[in-house]
């Protein structure tokens, strides 16, 4: 037995949550865009399933720029202080299953070896709510890289567009407190429409490529376009790069996180002068090596989950999946002129 | 005008007149044309010109790696055209060394085409395409007067809530053909200018600071207001400098190959009786 | 409150020696008294150094991991972080994260003969295992140091050197480039590869440690290899550019490894396989 609930029954729900004072992110209209963002009002929730907001929901588990402890200078002393941790509930709502499927995947560096708590304590507070994805758009390829339009992973409940509304169904023991586990969901979504796209992705074939490919033309063909902004790294659901610096004044100030990209020309520049991937055709190619071997390599999950962001806000059209596009063309010559054996 | 276009590139590329044509390549409706690079005379079909050609590729000629493929021919709108007036003052490119391909355009669409000062450059090698009629000026108040009609706390709150979704990817930067330095001032700790945080310090002080740095020199091109993940309307920044460089110098970037640039000329009859 | 792992120990800098004329070496100590008795490292790994208001910068641990009084770092003055660095003195406070790496094999090369070649600002990471072995004499060999710099100057930690060559059944060949020495230089002249192919080194039996910029180690390792060391016994240390030292920032990594985890110590073979990248 289920609810089917509207969009105005969701706000009240949202309204609640404000209420008791929790943190609700939805997508929300703003600049011309669709953004995930913190709501002030419970009306500004965007229910879509055939949109996705230019932004993703790592910035509320992974700031773009967060204080990791601050400092006082005292003379020949020095005093440290924590920062205080955000103790609100956080409640993320009609959150995209590609955005969701990356917290899992994000998981495991944020937990390598050393645990980064500011990460694993707002992931610890945090219940998200996916909506099943009914989007019609060529940036995306998220069945490509193993996930789907209702792909559950990362997600402690998720609703479904249906006739009048949307239904919703508890997945884990946080999103029980919030949707029925055991409802009867209606599910129903347009897998039909999302382009399958590499084969190399899906059959895996893309790390081997790629393993011997480092110093290869394609980099350079494929993305001399590319301007070396960080506009795909930070809409990226998975990208978590970050610099870390001190900022203050001679009384003391904060050494901060904050979000950083492989494409910037600085990014791996040593104090000497060297920089060894000083043309962007190298960053390129790292962003690409990254997502598809190194990342799998030590943690057995891709870094991407095919949202098509880095396309979309790419501001000359380039991203991930053009360049797997290309590589797949690659290895479909090959296959045609030595057939696979079956 | 498409079949000009490659027909033009063809033939600059068979008689080896250039090394690489920077054009706009296919892309599906709705997307922006993407960038391309064409070396070879039967690569002149990937060409295409069509009102999603949004990219200002005046930006590609000072960068190292596509300034090591050669003597480059470069696809230019009216807009455009402007940065190659600039960046040649500035003596960034050397005018001679390059095919100007220009394209007589019939608009983009909003927002960069609200200001549109050329729809036909002027200064190309070759022009394709002809103009049916001059643009028309915009007529009601623009972005710009509505923001300026506001008292200087509303702009502030203003300029406070757009920020607040600056995520410091500098893709404003990167797509302005006139932000070329090598190292940009954000990118400098010895000291530390200009806080890389993104915070409402960091993000004010790296705006205003572009913004500055681009007074007297921006063209109007529209594209970082189109590059901003985040829909900030940048834009308004430059065109507020913009229009107090006509209100106070006569001066439009980019739009006389015989004025001079406005901080890269000195006169004897030049308004203050200081320097600096 | 959880363990934060990018909050530094607060160190009392107890000495700073300079060096050489842009090289200081610092010794510093934990302010925590606790935490100094319970901390302990492996030779071979590093840390990330700070100056509250400057930044972090990742420096090889150059002390021996025997020693429990201290810890000390070795740096030039280059950037941001090593300018403020440079005024550092005796009773300041500065940060400390750490250790981190993966540090030198050291029970591994037991038994073996040691053989350190280290260029310029190279001898702090090879010092650090040149006295642990010491002070483990008996589980290692012959003990071989190759060390040179562009000019006398240049040379850190000479007078260790001179203690080291005093020692038993170790040898130490000191070198300058051609036009760096003095008219008292009783050391080699030459570049590194050519002085260590005059050195003639027995290395039937040796492991190597050469650490060095990259173009000392591309002609260094076909003279290691006509010494008859096979790839796996040829260890370095790598650098690349760092800021959170444990695999998260995305940084460091060359190819599939990240240096700050996989490394910073490798061995010629692995080196193989790690691309371009650093």
């Amino acid at each position: 037995m289920s609810t089917v609930l509207s969009v105005a029954d969701l706000r009240g729900r949202i309204a609640g949550w404000i209420g008791e004072g929790k943190v609700v992110v939805a997508p929300v209209e703003v600049g011309g865009r669709l953004l995930y963002q913190a709501l002030s009002a419970a009306s500004q929730a965007v229910f879509d399933a055939r949109r996705r907001p230019a932004n993703s929901i790592k910035e509320f588990f992974f700031p773009r720029h967060e204080p990791i402890f601050r400092y006082r200078l005292e003379g020949k002393e020095i005093v440290l202080s924590d920062v205080a941790p955000e103790e609100r509930e956080q409640i993320v709502i009609a959150a995209k299953p590609c955005d969701a499927a990356a917290l899992p995947i994000l998981d495991h560096v944020f937990n390598w070896d050393f645990e980064d708590s500011f990460y694993t304590a707002r992931r610890a507070r945090t219940t998200v709510i996916s909506l099943a994805c009914a989007m019609e758009d060529d940036a995306c390829f998220c069945t490509s890289v193993g996930s789907g339009p209702a792909d559950e992973a990362g997600s402690d409940a998720v609703l479904y567009e249906v006739e009048g509304g949307f239904e919703g169904r508890g997945i884990t023991e946080k999103g029980g407190g919030l949707f029925d586990r055991t409802a009867t969901v209606r599910e129903r979504c347009e897998d039909a429409t999302v382009r399958s796209l590499t084969v190399a992705v899906r059959k895996g074939e893309i790390a081997k490529y790629l393993e011997g490919n480092f110093e290869s033309p394609i980099w350079k063909d494929l993305t001399l376009a590319c301007l070396g902004c960080g506009a795909c790294a930070y809409t990226c659901p998975t990208c978590h790069c970050f610099d870390i610096v001190d900022e203050g004044n001679a009384a003391g100030g904060a050494r901060v996180k904050n979000w950083d990209s492989c494409q910037f020309p600085f990014f791996t520049l040593h104090a000497s002068g060297h920089n060894p991937r000083s043309a962007q055709p190298q960053r390129q190619r790292q962003r690409l090596f990254h997502k598809f071997l190194i990342y799998p390599q030590k943690f057995n999950a891709i870094l991407c989950t095919g949202c098509g962001n880095c396309e979309r806000n790419c501001p000359v059209g380039l991203g991930v999946r053009k360049v797997l596009e290309a590589i797949d063309g690659e290895l479909r010559r090959v296959d045609e002129k030595e057939p696979v054996q079956a | 005008m498409t079949e000009r276009l490659r027909q033009t590139v063809r033939r600059l590329l068979a008689e080896d007149k250039v090394k690489v044509v920077i054009g706009y390549g296919a892309s599906k409706a709705g997307t922006p044309a993407p960038p391309i690079f064409v070396t070879r005379p039967e690569d002149a079909d990937k060409l295409e010109w069509n009102d999603r050609c949004f990219a200002n590729l005046s930006v590609y000629l000072t960068r190292k790696e596509v300034k090591a493929l050669g003597k480059a021919a470069v696809v230019v709108k009216g807009c455009d055209e402007r940065a190659l007036v600039v960046l040649e003052k500035e003596s960034q490119i050397d005018r001679s060394a390059l095919f100007v391909i220009g394209m007589a355009c019939d608009g983009v669409g909003a927002p960069k085409c609200a200001h549109c000062q050329v729809h036909v450059p002027r200064f190309a090698d070759e022009v394709i395409g002809t103009q049916a009629e001059p643009p028309a000026p915009p007529n009601g108040p623009n972005g710009l007067d509505r923001l300026m009609a506001k008292s200087p706390a509303e702009r502030w709150a203003f300029w406070t809530a757009e920020f607040s979704r600056c995520v410091k990817c500098y893709a404003c930067r990167q797509v302005c053909p006139l932000c070329y330095c090598e190292r940009c001032i954000t990118d400098k700790n010895r000291p530390v200018v200009i806080d890389t945080s993104a915070t409402p310090k960091g993000n004010f002080a790296w705006h205003i600071t572009r913004a500055f740095h681009l007074a007297a020199r921006c063209i109007g091109c529209g594209e970082c207001t189109r590059a901003c993940p985040a829909g900030i309307p940048l834009g308004l920044l430059n065109q507020s400098l913009a229009q107090a460089t006509v209100e106070n110098f006569g001066y439009r970037p980019g739009m006389d190959l015989a004025a001079e640039p406005v901080f890269g000329a000195w006169s004897p009859k030049d308004k203050e009786d200081f320097i600096g | 409150m959880k363990k934060n792992l990018y909050k530094p120990d607060l160190m009392e800098v107890l000495e700073v020696q300079q060096q050489t004329p842009d090289v200081k070496s610092v010794r510093v100590r934990f302010r925590d008294g606790d935490r100094g008795r319970d901390f302990s490292f492996r030779v071979g790994q590093f840390g990330q150094f700070s100056v509250f208001g400057s930044g972090e910068a990742t420096f090889n641990i150059c002390s021996s991991s025997n020693w429990k009084d201290y810890i000390e770092f070795c740096f030039r003055r280059t950037g941001r972080v090593t300018e403020t660095l440079w005024q550092v003195g005796k009773g300041d406070t500065i940060g400390f994260r750490g250790p981190y790496g993966n540090g030198y094999p050291m029970e591994a090369w037991e038994g073996r003969d040691l053989i350190f070649i280290g260029g310029g600002i190279a001898m702090p990471p090879i010092r650090c295992a040149v006295w642990y072995a010491l002070e483990n004499r008996a589980k290692y060999g012959d003990i071989t140091i190759v060390y040179g710099a562009r000019t006398v100057a240049d040379l850190t930690y000479a007078a260790e050197l001179d203690e080291w060559s005093k020692q038993e059944r170790v040898r130490v060949v000191r070198c300058v480039d051609p036009g760096g020495e003095t008219p008292d230089w009783k050391g080699e002249v030459g570049l590194i590869p050519a002085v260590l192919e005059r050195a003639a080194v027995p290395a039937q039996n040796a492991v190597a440690l050469v650490i060095g910029p990259p173009i000392m180690i591309k002609f260094t390792l076909p003279v290691l290899d006509r010494m008859g060391l096979k790839e796996e016994d040829i260890y370095t240390s790598l650098e690349n550019r760092m800021k959170c030292g444990v695999g998260k920032c995305g940084r460091c990594n060359a190819g599939p490894v990240y240096v700050c985890k996989d490394g910073p110590v490798f061995t010629m073979r692995q080196l193989r396989s790690i691309p371009n990248d650093f």
